[in-house]
């Protein structure tokens, strides 16, 4: 290494030089392009998830090789299940999933109008409320027990705990939604002489789609786990039923084969409501924080 | 009163309105003809919002009566449908709504099925220089621009007759003077009734057919008719805006103490 390549090497390192003159100088931090692009690449969303997963994998592994299969399985082993739950039985997670939406369709609408009703008819009011928040005050545990016993269709039963288990976070988030509306706007939509109807068709369904839709991104993942627990104990069919099944069966590959795709389906499910939002609220400008 | 008008459009006769010991509205008693432009002057906190709220029939009056259009405007609200619009001191424009969308709020809301709505909403665009700005949201568009839409949106549903609640205040000097212009233009020549609310002397000099002055609470203490000359003449609108302004500080003396002396009397009379 020359003299020349030395000095600039420990410049670029932000270090000292001593040039021929003998008196040291200062050298301006540089900071390394390379250097600056990997740092960034490392603190990125999504190399930090694969290097988790990748680590997880790689625990997993170790483990195996410790502990028996049926406590540790080795991860080839859990994606050949995973494999399996896809191709030979993709009839459990459409029903899951059909369960999920049909849930999350009917507790969004009828938590809406719930929550309109709150927010728009006064003499309802203190009495919806109470109701809303004695539910919100119930397990889920006590709700899936309740259900056991007054349903015998397990369809009616999943569907109903999800219901009651939903509904709240619509009706709540809607009111806020209907509470937050500016005095302003109302005077003006006023100010046309329009009937309650037109007042929630141009003011009120507009502004309160950002809550819903944000209510929605936060209770998926909750309803996921609420539909995956009420198939274990009331459902044959299903992903909770079939992994009440492999746990029955010791069969702790599938268990976690069924976890990692239920992790899949939640990113799917959040993904796609970012899309719906991001098409629904498009209006919205974007916010720069400095 | 102002009994000038031929047949007047909004009426307040003797009009009062108390919110408990609060008296916003004392005796008011003026109205507004067919086609004319009125101006209600007063300081922040004289009761002007109070008076177009009951004119907008948003409020009751506590006593006296308010007519608009022959017709009480709260018992008879529906019945105002699409006669009357209101252009606010800011721009409530809906942001979900682009520029065209929220001028066509006021015809939907009206019924115009939506074809027709959106045709209109463009012309009316148009009409304020804003046709280039149709398909954007309002946070793309300036303060001005917005205020351009909002007045837009009111006088999209042809209504007879228009309030305007300080509604070029909130803008800089340019951007008011150049938009009250325009808006004084388009009143005149669609022949529309209008209320306008300003605590601006020189917007009321500028503007109006007829100014009232407002006291607190909100009573007349003076009315003044504008000349041509005085709206062209500097030194002369001066002199207008003198004594208006003389009117707003005598009311002040009037608080202050000298409450046997009312300047409202004087003034009216002088005038």
């Amino acid at each position: 290494m020359s003299q020349q390549q030395a000095v600039t090497g420990m410049a670029r390192r932000g270090g000292r030089s001593a040039p021929a003159g003998g008196r040291a100088i200062e050298a301006p931090p540089l900071a390394a392009p390379a250097m600056v692009r990997v740092k960034r690449l490392l603190l990125a969303d999504r190399t930090a998830t694969v290097i988790v997963v990748g680590a997880i994998v790689v625990a997993l592994q170790i483990a195996s090789i410790f502990a028996p299969a049926y406590i540790a399985p080795p991860p080839t082993l859990i994606v050949a299940r995973m494999w399996t739950s896809l191709t030979v039985d993709p009839i459990q997670i459409a029903v899951t999933l059909a369960r999920l939406a049909a849930a999350l369709a009917f507790a969004l609408v009828v938590g809406t109008v719930i929550g309109i009703a709150i927010g728009t008819i006064a003499w309802i009011r203190p009495y919806l409320r109470a109701l809303v928040v004695i539910d919100t005050g119930i397990s889920a545990l006590s709700w899936m027990l309740l259900a056991a016993f007054w349903f015998k269709n397990p369809e009616l039963r999943i569907f109903f705990i999800m219901a009651v288990l939903l509904i709240p976070f619509y009706a709540l988030s809607v009111y806020d939604g209907i509470r937050a509306i500016p005095k302003d706007w109302v005077e003006m939509c006023e100010s046309f002489r329009p009937s309650r109807m037109q007042v929630l068709h141009y003011l009120i369904l507009p502004h309160i789609a950002a809550y819903v839709l944000g209510t929605t991104k936060t209770v998926v993942g909750y309803a996921t786990r609420m539909v995956i627990f009420a198939e274990l104990i009331g459902s044959a069919v299903g992903i909770g039923a079939q992994m009440g099944l492999a746990q029955a069966n010791f069969d702790i590959a599938a268990v976690i084969g069924w976890t990692v795709l239920l992790v899949a389906l939640n990113l799917f499910l959040q993904w796609a409501i970012n899309r719906v939002e991001g098409y629904v609220l498009r209006w919205r400008p974007p916010v720069e924080v400095r | 009163m102002g009994a000038d008008a031929a047949s007047p459009i909004i009426t307040l006769d003797r009009v009062t309105k108390r919110f408990g010991d609060f008296v916003a509205v004392d005796e008011l008693s003026f109205s507004v003809g067919e086609g004319e432009i009125v101006a209600l002057v007063g300081k922040t906190g004289a009761g002007k919002s109070t008076a177009l709220n009951l004119i907008m029939g948003n409020l009751a009056a506590t006593a006296g009566s308010v007519r608009v259009a022959g017709l009480d405007p709260m018992a008879d609200f529906a019945a105002l449908r699409g006669r009357l619009a209101v252009g606010f001191q800011t721009d409530r424009l809906l942001p979900w709504r682009t520029a065209v969308q929220n001028v066509a709020l006021g015809m939907q809301i009206l019924r115009v099925p939506y074809g027709t709505c959106m045709e209109r909403a463009k012309q009316w665009l148009a009409r304020v220089k804003l046709e280039a700005a149709a398909d954007k949201y309002p946070h793309e568009l300036s303060g001005g621009m917005r205020q351009r839409v909002s007045l837009a949106r009111a006088l999209a549903i042809d209504p007879a007759i228009l309030l305007l609640d300080e509604c070029f205040s909130q803008l800089d000097h340019v951007t008011s003077k150049a938009l009250r212009g325009d808006v004084s233009g388009l009143i005149r020549e669609l022949g529309k009734s209008c209320l306008f609310i300003t605590h601006r002397i020189d917007d009321a000099i500028e503007m109006a057919d007829r100014i009232l002055v407002l006291g607190a609470p909100a009573r007349l203490l003076l009315e003044v008719t504008p000349t041509a000359a005085q709206r062209i003449d500097q030194a002369a609108a001066a002199v207008l805006h003198a004594r208006i302004a003389a009117a707003m500080g005598d009311e002040d003396e009037n608080a202050a103490g000298t409450a046997d002396a009312p300047a409202t009397a004087t003034d009216l009379h002088a005038c």
